[in-house]
């Protein structure tokens, strides 16, 4: 056990390294689901059915796939259509294209929130289809998903690990770098603290985003807000 | 590339033990998660004290970790402790520890929607509290928490796709071993779609079935 602990103490800037990789993983992929989930939550109010239906296709097939096969799927798939990807962009890519799903849930739920009188208050006043959304609902659906889309963050921090079967050299994968290196060069095996101690890192930092997230949701309770948006369940990770 | 239709028929059988894998993988960790879920929510809703607070955190701590190193945790570092288990029931244990937190949560929150007064009532009948969750708590509880529950359960058929992460051989692992092996990509994928669309697909679908006929009583 005490070897362990050791272990992880020395190794330490293979671990930090691991976590830049992964917190990096995770911003690109937010920022990314976040544009791509705006958009398509914001189509998915639209009037013409045929959108929202299409909106709804991509939805469920990207919630519904499992998430491994999705990125499996772009990193191996990708040279087939000759476009090789290297790890990072195609793990950014598979987590983003899943996190849009996730996020044009949210923004479509934070948009109906709104009550109806504001659009037709709005569109009695004149104001273009796009004005409606900049000027009106957008803003107060901000308000309403800010709580769910904390919490798809801290989804995305999870999924990240996915990286490390694909060759990124994530949080995860650095552990298990150790754990090699450990049991070829000196016969030791130290799987469990190593993994142990991976699981308490991502505890830790999904739980805070988890605390904030809660924490969003009740103060915007307090104040009144719209109905909120319920984060998407991590069961459906 | 082209679609070999013979190729993939050649693959039939190979595939065929893969979906075989993923269903019982799926099948045993889902009855194995209700257990947990009911023992979990029988411990809360009964507020014994210590176990009460191990099932927060336990439920806490799988939500808020990734399920891939939970997998990883399990078949790795749980034979350094001296508990070694096979792949396949590395996988189950795993799937069954992290459905059971979201079980656990599905049915103390049927439980606690049963009301006070049906534990007032029990306990003027003289049943004291297991009895009480037993015949009448989980009975109800059950009923309502189960779309839920099954929604979990769609869940973890989904992500049974992590164990082939261990090397198991179920769908995922068969498919994507055979795309490494033949440099053929294209049938291999869409097996996978089309075999984890149906599945999801067909048991979501059976969920929203029994939640309309399990509403019956309650509507008009």
């Amino acid at each position: 056990m005490t070897h362990g602990m050791a272990l992880i103490a020395e190794n330490w800037q293979l671990l930090l390294l691991g976590l830049r990789a992964t917190i990096n993983l995770a911003f690109v992929t937010l920022i990314a689901s976040t544009i791509l989930g705006v958009l398509l939550g914001t189509l998915a109010t639209v009037r013409a059915w045929q959108v929202r239906w299409l909106i709804a296709l991509y939805v469920e097939v990207f919630r519904d796939i499992p998430l491994i096969v999705t990125i499996f799927t772009i990193f191996f798939g990708a040279p087939y259509l000759g476009v090789p990807l290297e790890p990072f962009p195609a793990v950014a890519l598979g987590l983003s294209l899943w996190g849009a799903a996730n996020g044009a849930e949210i923004v479509r739920g934070g948009i109906q929130a709104i009550p109806d009188g504001q659009r037709e208050a709005a569109r009695a006043l004149g104001l273009h289809a796009w004005k409606i959304y900049l000027l009106v609902l957008w803003p107060q659906a901000l308000r309403n998903v800010l709580p769910a889309f904390t919490g798809l963050l801290a989804l995305i921090v999870q999924s990240t690990s996915l990286g490390s079967l694909v060759g990124v050299t994530e949080f995860l994968k650095a552990g298990g770098l150790i754990i090699e290196r450990s049991t070829v060069m000196q016969g030791i095996n130290p799987a469990f603290e190593v993994y142990g101690f991976v699981l308490l890192v991502y505890f830790t930092i999904c739980s805070v985003l988890t605390a904030f997230s809660r924490w969003l949701e009740l103060r915007l309770v307090a104040r009144g807000g719209a109905q909120t948006v319920r984060a998407p369940d991590t069961a459906r990770l | 590339m082209e679609f070999e239709l013979d190729y993939l028929l050649r693959q039939w059988p190979a595939l065929r033990s893969g979906l075989m894998v993923t269903i019982e993988v799926s099948a045993l960790a889902i009855a194995l998660s209700i257990l947990v879920g009911l023992v979990g929510a029988g411990i809360r809703v009964m507020h014994v004290p210590v176990l009460s607070q191990i099932v927060v955190a336990y439920v806490e701590f799988i939500r808020n970790t990734p399920l891939l190193v939970q997998l990883f945790f399990v078949f790795f570092g749980l034979p350094a402790i001296g508990l070694t288990l096979s792949l396949f029931w590395s996988g189950v244990l795993a799937l069954t520890l992290w459905a059971g937190a979201f079980q656990t949560e599905n049915l103390r929150g049927g439980l606690a929607s049963v009301g006070p007064g049906l534990r007032e009532a029990g306990r003027a009948l003289g049943l004291n509290r297991l009895q009480y969750l037993w015949l009448i708590g989980l009975p109800l509880a059950v009923r309502i928490s189960l779309p839920s529950m099954l929604n979990t359960g769609v869940s973890l058929v989904k992500n049974s796709a992590y164990v082939s992460a261990i090397g198991l051989q179920d769908l995922t692992g068969v498919a994507f071993d055979r795309m490494a092996s033949d440099f053929r990509a294209f049938e291999m994928l869409t097996v996978l779609l089309v075999g984890y669309l149906t599945l999801v697909l067909t048991l979501s679908a059976s969920v929203r079935l029994l939640e309309h006929r399990l509403h019956a009583p309650f509507r008009r």
